[in-house]
């Protein structure tokens, strides 16, 4: 396949890096220290997240290389995006879905700090047999050296993008009021950014939606997609509530694309960069679309829970944290009724 | 998929309801008080029924017989749910009224009603009261609600009684069981007294069978889950209505009051409520004055948004036939419009699913962020605000109704939301509309186009919640029906997809926003007395404030300095202008005996005078509905500068 080797120009590097480091700025303007401290607190569900996170995801990524005989760089990129932390934006897709939204920003700090190091080890891990089969391509053309996965160039991308992060907690901290409107603000970025990059992909590289392997598509849309449907059983085969298997599958299905696209110009060159580039595009394309229809459907499938947890938790927030909230039989469903608040109130779990 | 369960109990009468909800909702919450912000008193259900029943108790034992009056007077608050549960389990019926009552009606409403034993909330009442109680001669014992009212000699306290019928109770007494068990559907729970400015309050004859229809014809799904709060007075049917229903399925009432709405809505987070019109007004004021407060990015953010949304409503509500239909498309015309709206629908949808995401689920948090669909009656709604409520995501359901109609007639339901109307019939409700002046029936009728929807007339009802009557009218009652249909007074039509619109009243009554009736009979002819008016008519439905329409009378200014030529010349001359303005002040003022909302606050002198056979009927009366509709923009101008208190 000919694929366009500059997919995107100088200056439009120069205006998605801003981009990113905008959205990654509101990303950071949504978290306060307290979030760290809530990891703590919720040690079982982040567990179950990271278990999910980054034990599910890179092998969901890696499976779908395989079983659609990707091209080595579009792997690659697949399992690069397999391996990245959550964004805030499933934080948002959380919310409306009816999940725990506490549990979601807890995953998306802890992931966004575990990657520092699961992220290279991960990638180095699945991704030999790729980077073989390109290193065999290169030397066939006459190329000396092997190609390698930049674990040092991606550590300090890494390491790039905690700063905008730690930024915008700072602004959060200084002013809540500017911080809202950094975060307001770069959820409108990202889909801007997005609609940027398919728009100029689009007049620049016409013919590049038909040159896209049918696979590729597939592998894009489908990663988000089994992330979502094994998040949620895995959560819920271990006995979640329900609040949080929402949570935990939102938060395996949505990865962080701006971290992906500030690693992939930050460490990765010609050949393979466009290609990943154009995947992880494709990926941040697909994902908005796909978490929006499983957040309708979760946000229906959720209501009645929802609801049972909400009116407990207003109960404890109204009349006391003892009130203890009796349902008449029969109402509650058979995993709720241990704990109508579904393990936000100590005192409502019974034996 | 978890299906909502709908948990609605169905009872024979209300003491049945309390009892049921009491065996299946046991320990939930009932109602609760707030004492602060964030510290509210629960009573279950369990708990509510037992304290009704040691009230019934001490009632019986005072004398309170099955079947008698029991005066009711106060606002919101535990003691008053606990005080109707008790009257409801001696198989007697309560008169309620709220605090605000004029010493004149209270007299009317005691001696009328023949109460002996009356309720009254506080320490002010108690002593009203006594001051009158020679003139009240059925009267035999006062109770005062508040616990920490200073009683004086000869009243009794509320939580006296029910110690004491709890008391009874331990010692064996089951009269009160007795009682609930000769219940019947067709006794009263309830005799309101609605308010007429002068002459008399009608009393309004409600039965078990009428209340216990609305709690099943409803139209919602709500369980225990739900949480009602309370801001409107329950002393009208409206509220009580709402309350009776929440008690049906289990969810709990909470007690909040106009001051504290705001801060209550984000700590209840309230999924249903009775409100009224003026109660959005509020809410929509507020909204807007923190946008205009907020960031300017954030400003932008939430127009970009309000019009995103605008759009997506519009084309969904017409692809979905949820449009005011007030005449019926035509084909071609819907050939044209159903690709546009669906393309606009399609361009718009991912634009809309994102704002409504991060701007608009701000705005809708600061009601709570659960509301459902909310009922909105008392009063027309203003267009404006529907709208504007519709689009930010917070469905408010205009309802329809009468104090006579238990209340509720017609209300939109969540997934037949036509703005512009007050929704189709609820269940076992049959409308129809009848022409005002030939009396024929217009809808539904076979020879007429559409079956006479779109066309205009008097609404007439039938239905289960139906009055009894009015209690000792016999001929008012009857003018009040015809052959079985209860005449509303009010004018509608029913739209093409089978809507009804209101259109305004045939009956002479204002309704203020603030759902204060006004009888505007009396205060005309009082103005008529002054020699500069010729004729005059009271405006101010749903308005804030009355205004008035006046015919000067060139006569009269003829004798002044600088006699004017005509109507249109006096209207805008200045010392005419004044001149009316002092009548008006003179005629209809706080000492003269008038309630603060029926004073007049702004007027426009007319530039000609009414025509008979016109604006007046050949005997003179003034045609209401012509006369709005001749001087609309008069009557539209006078509201919108009204601010300017020209009174």
């Amino acid at each position: 396949m000919e694929f366009p080797s500059q997919l995107l120009y100088a200056q439009d590097q120069a205006l998605l890096a801003i981009m990113i480091f905008l959205i990654i700025l509101g990303m950071g303007s949504s978290l306060t220290i307290n979030d760290f401290k809530a990891v703590a607190r919720s040690p079982k569900g982040v567990l179950i997240g990271f278990l999910s996170q980054f034990g599910l995801m890179p092998l969901i990524a890696l499976g779908l290389s395989i079983v659609l005989g990707l091209h080595p760089a579009f792997a690659i990129a697949i399992i690069l995006i397999g391996c990245l932390p959550g964004g805030t934006t499933s934080n948002m897709f959380a919310y409306f879905s009816r999940g725990s939204v506490a549990l979601s920003i807890s995953m998306t700090t802890a992931s966004t700090v575990v990657a520092l190091f699961m992220m290279p080890i991960l990638l180095n891990l699945y991704t030999v047999r790729f980077t073989n089969q390109i290193s065999e391509t290169m030397r066939a053309a006459g190329a000396e050296t092997d190609f390698v996965i930049p674990t040092g160039n991606i550590i300090s991308s890494l390491v790039l993008v905690l700063v905008p992060v730690v930024m915008g907690m700072i602004l959060r901290k200084k002013s809540p009021g500017w911080a809202k409107t950094a975060e307001d603000t770069a959820g409108f970025v990202a889909i801007m950014v997005i609609l940027y990059l398919i728009l100029t992909a689009f007049v620049r590289h016409g013919g590049l939606f038909l040159q896209t392997p049918i696979q590729v598509y597939i592998a894009t849309i489908g990663i988000g997609m089994a992330g979502f449907f094994f998040g949620y059983w895995f959560s819920r085969l271990v006995g979640m509530y329900p609040l949080f298997q929402r949570a935990i599958s939102l938060e395996t299905g949505i990865q962080n694309g701006p971290v992906s696209f500030a690693i992939i110009l930050l460490s990765f060159n010609e050949p393979v960069q466009s290609q990943m580039l154009w995947l992880a595009i494709l990926y941040s394309t697909f994902i908005v679309m796909s978490s929006s229809v499983i957040t309708l459907y979760f946000r229906r499938k959720g209501k009645f829970d929802w609801d049972i947890y909400k009116n407990t938790q207003i109960h404890n927030r109204l009349f006391g944290e003892n009130y203890i909230t009796n349902y008449p039989d029969g109402f509650l469903p058979a995993r709720l009724k241990k704990d109508p608040s579904q393990g936000t109130s100590p005192v409502q779990q019974r034996e | 998929m978890q299906k909502i369960k709908n948990e609605r109990i169905v009872a024979e009468n209300l003491a049945d309801l309390y009892q049921k909800a009491a065996d299946r909702f046991d320990t939930l919450p009932a109602f609760a008080t707030r004492e602060k912000a964030l510290q509210w008193k629960p009573v279950s259900f369990r708990g509510l029924y037992h304290q009704g029943l040691d009230l019934a108790t001490g009632l019986i034992d005072l004398g309170v017989e099955a079947r008698d009056h029991v005066g009711l007077f106060g606002e919101n608050r535990f003691e008053w749910i606990l005080s109707d549960y008790a009257v409801q389990f001696c198989g007697a019926a309560d008169v309620p009224r709220g605090s605000d009552v004029s010493d004149h009606e209270l007299e009317y409403i005691v001696n009328h009603a023949g109460i002996k034993v009356c309720f009254v909330e506080t320490e002010t009442l108690q002593n009203r009261l006594l001051l009158l109680k020679d003139r009240l001669p059925d009267l035999r014992h006062i109770i005062v609600m508040d616990p920490d009212a200073r009683i004086e000699e000869g009243v009794l306290k509320l939580t006296d009684i029910q110690l004491a019928g709890a008391r009874l109770r331990n010692e064996g007494d089951r009269r009160v069981f007795e009682r609930i068990k000769g219940i019947r559907p067709d006794d009263l729970f309830t005799l309101i007294y609605t308010s007429g400015t002068t002459g008399k309050p009608k009393g309004v004859m409600l039965t078990h069978a009428n209340m216990i229809s609305q709690t099943e014809n409803l139209p919602g799904i709500h369980n225990p889950n739900d949480r009602t709060l309370s801001v409107l007075p329950v002393w009208h049917v409206f509220e009580r209505v709402i309350e009776m229903y929440t008690i049906s399925f289990g969810g709990c009432t909470y007690y909040s009051n106009i001051k504290n709405l705001g801060e209550d809505m984000v700590h209840v987070e309230p999924t249903f409520m009775a409100s009224a019109p003026r109660l959005w007004e509020k809410i929509h004021e507020k909204i807007l004055k923190g946008v205009k407060r907020s960031h300017p990015v954030r400003q932008v953010l939430f127009h970009t948004a309000y019009f995103l949304s605008r759009q997506y409503r519009a084309s969904l509500s017409f692809l979905s036939n949820k449009t005011l239909a007030v005449k019926k498309k035509r084909w071609w015309e819907l050939m044209i419009l159903y690709p546009f709206h669906l393309v606009r629908w399609l361009i718009v949808l991912p634009w809309f699913g994102f704002f409504n995401a991060a701007v608009l689920e701000r705005i809708r948090l600061s009601a709570g962020g659960s509301l459902g669909a909310t009922i909105s009656g008392g009063g027309a709604l203003p267009g404006h605000i529907d709208r504007f409520f519709n689009y930010v995501g917070i469905p408010v359901l205009e309802g329809y109704g009468l104090t006579e109609t238990s209340p509720v007639i017609s209300v939109r339901s969540k997934h037949n939301l036509v703005v512009g109307t007050v929704g189709p019939p609820i269940r076992e409700t049959s409308i129809r509309i009848v022409d005002v002046d030939s009396g024929a029936v217009l809808y539904p009728n076979k020879n007429m186009p559409h079956d006479g929807r779109s066309l205009r007339g008097e609404i007439q009802v039938r239905g289960p919640q139906l009055m009894a009557g009015y209690y000792k009218e016999e001929e008012l009652t009857s003018k009040a029906f015809q052959d079985g249909w209860f005449r509303t007074g009010d004018l509608g039509m029913v739209t093409h997809n089978d809507c009804l619109k209101i259109l305004g009243r045939s009956k002479a009554t204002i309704v203020l926003s603030s759902g204060e009736n006004v009888e505007p009979e009396p205060i005309e002819m009082r103005l008529q007395q002054s020699r500069y008016i010729e004729q005059c008519m009271l405006v101010g439905q749903d308005q804030k404030s009355l205004g008035v329409l006046i015919v000067p009378e060139l006569e009269a200014f003829r004798q002044t300095s600088s006699p004017p030529a005509s109507h249109q010349e006096l209207a805008q001359n200045k010392e005419a202008n004044r001149i009316i303005s002092q009548e008006i002040r003179r005629l209809i003022s706080a000492s003269n005996g008038f309630k603060s909302y029926e004073l007049i606050r702004d007027f426009r002198l007319l530039n000609r005078s009414f025509r008979v056979g016109h604006e007046l009927t050949n005997l003179f009366k003034v045609k209401r509905h012509v006369v709005t509709k001749e001087f609309n923009d008069v009557i539209q101008d006078l509201f919108i500068n009204g601010t300017s208190k020209n009174i």
